[in-house]
């Protein structure tokens, strides 16, 4: 009956306006395919490799709990390259942004030439890691670097090493080129943090004639306090993943004293001739775990503080 | 200002000068030693260029191959941007639009994989790409160069798209224009800023990128700049001189970019850190 | 030009128990300018939304022109909305956006500069022409969303809110034109807005809307002088109408009489005609200016006095209120009257009530008491 039929085409009218559903598919559609196929699969599948021994052309052969046995009772260069990638992933965010956060305050306090200097700190995170790689290690050389120069010119040259080519030195060297390489970055996003507070509470520190460390530290730490959240775990995330820098220039050696799990992975997977993708995809398991247990680590430690702020 | 102060300035000033050389001089030192070649830096590496080998450039460029990589480069990256900057932008327009089941869910799932170490998926890629013949090919880095950005793609492009008001949409429905209209035609150009912050993002980042490229391509006539560069140090160590050209070659795309987009630049690859 | 047709409209969300609208039910006749009225968050704009179908309607009819609209998508209802905050394109110029919705439909390009042309002169918009949104003030603004919505000579105009963004003065100069404009083009328009004087000096008819419901539908001097309940009442006027509690009842000497707190005033015989059928407890509805000081009383009024103490004086320039209460009554009683008025805070005066603009309301279901 018409009144039937009008009400039912009401129905379909009524769904198919408040969530165009054609439409919200097509336009999600190509974007999750390539995460699913490119993102989500591909974990999965790692984690599923992690369980079964998979060598080319044989199919995948299940072993359960045995590479992971094997990672961590038996794999002392796991564990070496697991030291190296968390000291650097301690090490480079307190350094990284804290410096970072000195040099932010030294432009917020408008001294002359802020844009410049912003302009030309932010410059070396625009290089490929490859190209800074390289720059490094020339920078690093022992007879003509930059650094043995200066050295021997200051005459420090008992000072003077193999930065990259000695054991002792090398993981060191490396972070400090992270260092060079970031700081920049996290300053310019603190500068913009504290552009974006309200100068009235900063005046009023002043009134209150607090000493500049003081002012710093009650006031301004606090307020930017959710930025620098953030940047200590993008530099965490970014350092427990780091490959680029190390293949290029020292590929995890001197005897494995740079050799991070990043690096190690590649190894396990595509150069070693075990060919055996499974054990390697238990290291990225664990490797993984270990990196989202850290991210929430540093999340709650963080966040708890500032309720008990309020 | 009295004098303290302004001493203190000046002395502020120069430490921040030292801290400039220390972080622009290596960049510098490179730009003039590309222009030298190997026995001039043999001799003096700090030396300013005396004469400037612009030729080396043009040997690096015919003779080591830096024209194939450099090809290569653009192909792969300006198509992943571009597959990029499309799909990202749909995803987020219909995330900031559209209400329905599973919104916040999906919105989450490919969000939060922007903190995935790339250890977790480049094994399984490497087999998803053999199996599929994709393995090394151009158009098997370029899928996985967007699925690698895609995250922060969204993520950017979302946050903007949500600000949009609503009134603007429902006008363009009242006059007419169907949904997929109204996305090309009113939420693209109204989110050109946005859409060029993380144009120009996800190009830096991937024209920089190695793991992907060295680990799904193998070939020299498929190699990107970043492995060309590698590929290149290795077999010519010594060659100071050539080297430094090559990097040169990758480097200035991007500070051409950088003069002419720095604002955005920053604000892109800052964008999200700041809260 | 078209008639608009509401039958038991209704809208529930999806996930919401309470519906946005429900049984809306009116129609607008050709050429009316209709005003939805009511306070923010009443549903006006939902049901404004229903018409223009930008929201689905869950259960009822509309029709224009007879021909049923509920499944018709929004671009084809021949209906032209103008927004509250203009929805301006704003990467486009004037120019494109008022051709916008012209060229989705396929106009020739002549015909479409030629309207755009005309309603540039006739909104003064043809100097900003090329000039992007952001380049305009707000009165300019509005003008364009108008203008768009004109070029398009649609069947019905749809208004929702458009002056609330318009600083005062320009508020009721726009009022005026869109006034204008509506007498000029004879069209069918339908406004909505929480403005009741916008309410009052534009519309043919108001409907008023509460909680998602049709309350009172009329003209506006109808809606003012007989609301319909104590909510019509109080929302239109200003200073409010009071609304004091009173009781029904007969005197020692048989007389009926009004007793607000502890005076009682004479009222006419029909009044408690209501007491008799139970009615005892109801509250005296009367407008501020309906209440005059000794002296002051015009000749149509039939009116009782009142013992009332000054509590508060607010001379406004062209007129005075004053705020009065009386003894046993909580409520404060506002009026109205001249500017020469010499009162004091404190001061004991006498008031006049003019009984024949009076209403009763049934306290239990605040609806007015019809017959008396």
């Amino acid at each position: 009956m018409e009144v039937d039929q009008e009400r039912s085409s009401l129905f379909r009218h009524q769904r198919s306006l408040d969530q165009p559903l054609g439409s919200i598919i097509t336009f999600l559609l190509p974007a999750v395919t390539v995460y699913l196929a490119f993102t989500a699969f591909p974990v999965i599948r790692t984690l599923f490799n992690s369980f079964h021994r998979v060598l080319p052309g044989k199919a995948a052969l299940f072993i359960g709990w045995d590479n992971y046995i094997s990672v961590f009772v038996k794999d002392d260069i796991f564990l070496r390259a697991v030291k190296n990638t968390i000291t650097w992933a301690c090490l480079s965010p307190v350094l990284e942004v804290s410096l970072a956060l000195l040099l932010a305050l030294a432009l917020y306090a408008k001294i002359p030439g802020a844009r410049f200097f912003r302009i030309a700190w932010f410059t070396p995170v625009l290089m490929s890691y490859v190209v800074v790689g390289i720059i490094w290690i020339w920078i690093y050389n022992y007879d003509w670097g930059a650094v043995n120069v200066l050295l021997r010119g200051l005459g420090l040259a008992e000072w003077v090493k193999a930065w990259l080519g000695n054991p002792k030195t090398a993981l060191w060297s490396l972070i400090f080129v992270t260092t060079w390489m970031w700081t920049g970055f996290n300053m310019v996003v603190l500068l913009a943090a504290l552009h974006s507070l309200p100068s009235e509470v900063l005046e009023a520190g002043e009134l209150d004639n607090c000493g500049w460390f003081k002012k710093l530290w009650f006031i301004v730490i606090p307020m930017v306090r959710p930025t620098i959240l953030n940047l200590l775990v993008l530099s965490f995330v970014g350092k427990m993943k780091v490959f680029d820098l190390v293949w290029i220039t020292t590929k995890g050696g001197p005897l494995w004293a740079t050799e991070t799990v990043a690096t190690y992975v590649y190894k396990r997977a595509f150069e070693w001739s075990t060919f055996d993708l499974g054990y390697a995809s238990t290291v990225a398991s664990i490797w993984f775990v270990i990196i989202l247990s850290g991210v929430l680590l540093l999340t709650w430690l963080f966040r708890q503080r500032e309720k008990l702020e309020y | 200002m009295s004098v303290a102060q302004r001493l203190k300035q000046v002395a502020f000033l120069i430490l921040l000068s030292f801290y400039t050389a220390f972080v622009a001089g290596p960049l510098f030192w490179v730009t003039t030693m590309s222009l030298r070649t190997t026995t001039e830096i043999a001799h003096n590496p700090y030396a300013l260029p005396e004469t400037f080998h612009f030729e080396k450039f043009y040997k690096a460029w015919v003779n080591s191959n830096y024209n194939v990589y450099f090809t290569n480069s653009v192909i792969i990256v300006l198509s992943a941007v571009a597959i990029l900057t499309l799909i990202g932008g749909m995803a987020g327009h219909c995330f900031a639009r559209y209400r329905f089941r599973f919104r916040r869910f999906l919105y989450f799932m490919i969000f939060s994989t922007i903190i995935f170490p790339p250890q977790i998926t480049i094994i399984a890629l490497f087999q998803i790409l053999v199996e599929y013949g994709l393995y090394n090919s151009r158009i098997g880095l370029i899928l996985v160069y967007v699925a690698f950005q895609l995250p922060v793609t969204v993520y950017i492009l979302e946050s903007f798209f949500a600000r949009i008001p609503s009134d603007l949409y429902d006008a363009a429905r009242m006059d007419g224009y169907s949904e997929w209209s109204i996305f090309f035609k009113v939420s693209l150009p109204v989110a050109l800023p946005a859409l060029s912050t993380t144009v120009i993002l996800n190009t830096i980042l991937l024209w920089n990128e190695f793991l992907y490229a060295v680990v799904l391509i193998v070939d020299e006539a498929k190699r990107t700049l970043p492995l060309g560069i590698q590929q290149f140090m290795g077999d010519h160590l010594e060659d100071v001189g050539m080297i430094a050209s090559g990097l040169m070659i990758a480097i200035v795309p991007v500070v051409i970019i950088y003069v002419f987009f720095s604002e955005k630049l920053i604000q892109g690859m800052t964008a999200g850190a700041v809260k | 030009m078209a008639v608009v047709n509401l039958e038991d409209l209704t809208k529930i969300y999806s996930g919401s128990q309470e519906a946005a609208a429900k049984d809306v039910s009116f129609t607008v006749e050709d050429g009316e300018f209709m005003v939805l009225l009511g306070p923010s968050g009443c549903g006006k704009s939902t049901i404004l939304r229903m018409i223009a179908g930008l929201e689905t309607i869950t259960s009822g009819t509309l029709r224009i022109d007879g021909k049923m609209m509920n499944h018709i998508p929004a671009k084809d209802r021949d209906i032209a909305m103008v927004f509250q905050s203009y929805a301006l394109y704003p990467h486009m110029k004037v120019r494109d956006n008022l051709a916008f919705g012209l060229k989705r439909r396929g106009f020739a390009r002549e015909e479409i500069n030629r309207r755009v042309t005309q309603v540039a002169e006739t909104l003064g918009l043809t100097p900003f022409l090329n000039r992007r949104p952001h380049a305009l003030s707000g009165g300019q603004r509005q003008r364009v969303a108008l203008g768009r919505a004109i070029v398009r000579d649609p069947k019905v105009f749809l208004f929702d809110e458009p002056l609330s963004n318009l600083d005062a003065a320009l508020r009721v100069s726009t009022r005026n034109e869109l006034v204008s404009l509506h007498e000029r083009l004879g069209a069918t328009m339908i406004y909505v807005t929480h403005d009741q004087v916008e309410a009052m000096t534009m519309g043919t008819r108001i409907c008023i809307i509460n909680l998602g419901r049709v309350v009172q539908i009329g003209p506006p001097t109808e809606v003012y002088r007989r609301p319909v309940n104590t909510f019509v009442a109080s929302f239109l006027g200003s200073p409010p109408m009071n609304l004091v509690h009173a009781r029904l009842e007969r005197g020692l000497d048989g007389k009926p009489l009004l007793r607000l707190g502890r005076q009682s005033i004479p009222i006419p015989e029909r009044w408690l005609s209501d007491a008799e059928k139970g009615r005892q407890e109801v509250i005296f509805g009367i407008r501020p200016e309906d209440i005059f000081l000794r002296g002051s009383v015009p000749s149509y009024a039939s009116t009782a006095g009142l013992q009332m103490e000054v509590v508060a004086v607010e001379p406004l320039g062209a007129e005075t209120v004053l705020i009065l209460k009386t003894d046993e009554i909580d409520q404060k009683v506002t009026a109205r009257v001249g500017r020469d008025v010499g009162a004091k805070k404190g001061e004991k005066i006498e008031v006049q009530i003019d009984l024949g603009s009076a209403l009763l309301f049934d306290p239990e279901t605040s609806h007015v008491i019809e017959d008396r």
